[in-house]
């Protein structure tokens, strides 16, 4: 008797869930702070931002702060996403090792961990609304299709990460250096119109542009973003992601054979 | 019905990388690109062919490297074979790695949940579980203290536990029983003996030849990748033993110093004297604990021996083994490290393992103290004395009996 499918996908659910709150508990559970830790970093971060580009080298962005805070939200949910699965594989090997064990799930949960922390800000960023006097408009629905896509990208990039670092273990040094050049090439400081002209259709082909602006546009302006470019983006990440999810499988059966 | 587990002539093969294959994209850089690839391949695994029904124990032994735990990988779906056909029907149930999943930091109740849901229980079934799981760690009051204030044991209970909760179909065993003390284990073994009653097909890989004799109903025995026998536990573990002593025979180098014991018996290689000498016993010494060294000794009295030895080179882990007989061979006492659970650190250069037996109740009679010194798998004995060192045991009249303890009689009329 096997187990149906619906009862694999009963089990899969729990099994996320019990992981996440693992990692969650884990992360928080000797601070005194709790769970309010996860927004101290992107405070900082906006806190000095804030400063630099508002104060020293003003961008005369309007709004600056609320701006800024969407972007960094994104980001680094996108960055500790990269950094944390990356290691998914070399540093989960009792698990990989576990007869039954669905491996592939490991991504998926450092994604969502990552994924708790953002919604853990979402309220900073409805008190800016507030403080900004902003009229959220119904496209305000759009963005938890704009998260899905993006949960969509990240998941297929950790995938390809967790399974390089299999063989090469200064993937995660590398992957720095690449997050830093990723982040300014993001408009996460500065507004993606002040790219120049020439480099534009370059410059958007970093996914990131748009998924930040759309969720910019939606929660600031009240407007909807392009909702193919949002389904394109979609159909890249899902291909991205079945390619990814292969070689982090196959990785994974190499790492257990590798004694 | 189709049996549970059927693994159809499965092989198994594994590469094998150079040692200073680059680690890191800067050193694969630095070398140009040059040893990333795989060396060669062997087979860990050949041609292995098993079925396990429902409610059947099938064991298997080999020693280390001899691919047991890579059957249980491929069965537990851990690995894809290279050649042949697995099927697996049913949930399966592992007792391997039974810590995975568990942190120091969380409470014991936490980590029930991680490790259950991690095992392959839903939520539900870890909430329906819990007060028993708890119940037969035996920790009750402990469980929301984090795991860290746990001892070893402690972890150890409740991570099996878990393990028997989840009512598997197909259960996988990978050496688990030896540790804990004697009556947690025989609770284990109680509980596995359950799960076939019930109908669960269970694969166990050991060492411990006396606990497959104990409790399967196949025993499979795999040298090198395939399968050297297959059948009844009783006649597969005799064959396995038996090529076991005799590969220690044929470790005995054939020609050797002849040794005067202390008690002035010739130790004599292939004689009285086995084992590889890789590590030598040099001195052995019987006494009572506080005195001299004797071979005579009254019954009651207590017992200790040392056995100094010397490792010219690092041995990893040895297995030291006392044996008491009488002079018919007959077995009065068999104790070893590994059965008593001490861990016996790596050795090297020169030192002493002493045996304290608080009584010897034996009548009195002629016996033989055997000593040895094993690998840590049983593979072979790096030296083993046989019949060298005689104990008398007086005063204490026993008749035909063994063993004459302190006793009284008594009448009632």
């Amino acid at each position: 008797m096997k187990p149906g499918p619906w009862q694999k996908a009963n089990y899969l659910r729990d099994l996320l869930s019990e992981l996440v709150r693992r990692d969650i508990r884990l992360r928080y559970r000797r601070s005194v702070l709790g769970v309010a830790w996860s927004l101290l970093n992107p405070l900082a971060q906006l806190l000095v931002f804030n400063f630099v580009f508002g104060r020293v080298l003003p961008l005369n962005i309007p709004n600056y702060p609320l701006f800024l805070f969407i972007g960094l939200i994104l980001w680094n949910w996108f960055q500790s996403s990269l950094v944390s699965g990356t290691g998914a594989i070399v540093d989960n090997r009792d698990l990989i090792k576990r007869p039954g064990f669905p491996t592939g799930i490991l991504p998926v949960v450092m994604v969502t961990t990552n994924f708790v922390h953002l919604l853990l800000a979402l309220p900073v960023v409805l008190i800016f609304v507030m403080l900004n006097r902003i009229q959220l408009s119904p496209a305000i629905v759009i963005l938890p299709v704009v998260f899905f896509v993006q949960f969509f990208l990240t998941l297929s990039l950790v995938y390809a990460a967790a399974a390089t670092h299999v063989t090469f273990r200064d993937t995660q040094h590398l992957l720095g250096i690449f997050l830093l050049l990723g982040f300014y090439l993001s408009p996460i400081i500065y507004e993606s119109s002040s790219m120049p002209v020439q480099v534009q259709p370059i410059y958007r082909l970093n996914p990131l542009v748009f998924l930040i602006e759309s969720s910019r546009e939606a929660i600031m302006k009240g407007e909807w973003p392009s909702i193919s470019g949002l389904f394109l983006l979609f159909a890249v990440s899902a291909c991205l992601l079945g390619f990814g999810y292969l070689v982090f499988k196959r990785a994974s059966q190499r790492f257990v054979e590798e004694l | 019905m189709d049996p549970a587990i059927v693994v159809d002539h499965v092989s198994k093969r594994f590469r094998r990388y150079r040692p200073d294959r680059p680690r890191t994209f800067q050193e694969a850089v630095l070398r140009g690109l040059r040893g990333l690839g795989a060396e060669g391949d062997f087979w860990a695994l050949r041609e292995v062919s098993l079925q396990v029904r429902r409610g059947e124990m099938v064991g298997v032994i080999g020693q280390n490297g001899a691919g047991k735990t890579t059957l249980l990988r491929l069965v537990g779906g851990v690995l894809m074979p290279d050649a042949g056909r697995i099927s697996v029907g049913g949930r399966v149930g592992a007792l391997i790695d039974l810590s995975a999943g568990f942190h120091p930091d969380l409470t014991g109740r936490e980590n029930v949940y991680t490790n259950g849901i991690i095992s392959g229980l839903t939520r539900r079934e870890v909430d329906r579980h819990f007060r028993s799981i708890v119940e037969f760690a035996e920790l009750d009051e402990f469980i929301d203290s984090p795991l860290r204030t746990y001892s070893t044991g402690m972890q150890l209970r409740l991570a099996f536990a878990v393990a028997t909760h989840i009512q598997p179909e197909i259960l996988l065993i990978d050496e688990i029983l030896s540790v804990g003390d004697l009556a947690y284990q025989n609770r284990c073994l109680e509980r596995i003996r359950q799960f076939r009653t019930d109908g669960s097909a269970i694969l166990v890989v050991s060492h411990d030849t006396g606990l497959i004799r104990k409790l399967c109903d196949v025993t499979i025995w795999l040298r090198g990748g395939r399968v050297v026998a297959a059948g009844p536990p009783e006649l597969v573990v005799q064959r396995y033993e038996q090529d076991l002593r005799e590969a220690t025979e044929r470790q005995t180098p054939g020609r050797g110093k002849t040794q005067m014991t202390a008690f002035g018996t010739q130790l004599q290689l292939m004689k009285n004297r086995f084992g590889s000498q890789e590590m030598q016993i040099t001195e052995v010494s019987l006494s009572t604990g506080a005195g001299a060294a004797m071979t005579e000794i009254c019954g009651g009295d207590p017992l200790q021996v040392s056995i100094g030895y010397d490792a010219p080179r690092r041995i990893q882990s040895p297995i030291f083994s006392v044996t008491l007989s009488k002079e018919d061979g007959s077995i009065c006492l068999d104790t070893n490290t590994a059965m008593e659970g001490v861990a016996i650190p790596d050795l090297a250069g020169t030192g002493v393992v002493r045996l304290n037996c608080e009584r010897i109740d034996l009548v009195e009679g002629e016996y033989f103290v055997d000593v040895g010194v094993f690998r840590n798998d049983w593979a072979y004995a790096y030296d083993y004395h046989w019949h060298a060192y005689p104990l008398t045991i007086g005063d204490n009249p026993g008749g035909k009996g063994v063993l004459r303890p302190p006793l009284s009689w008594e009448i009632e009329a």
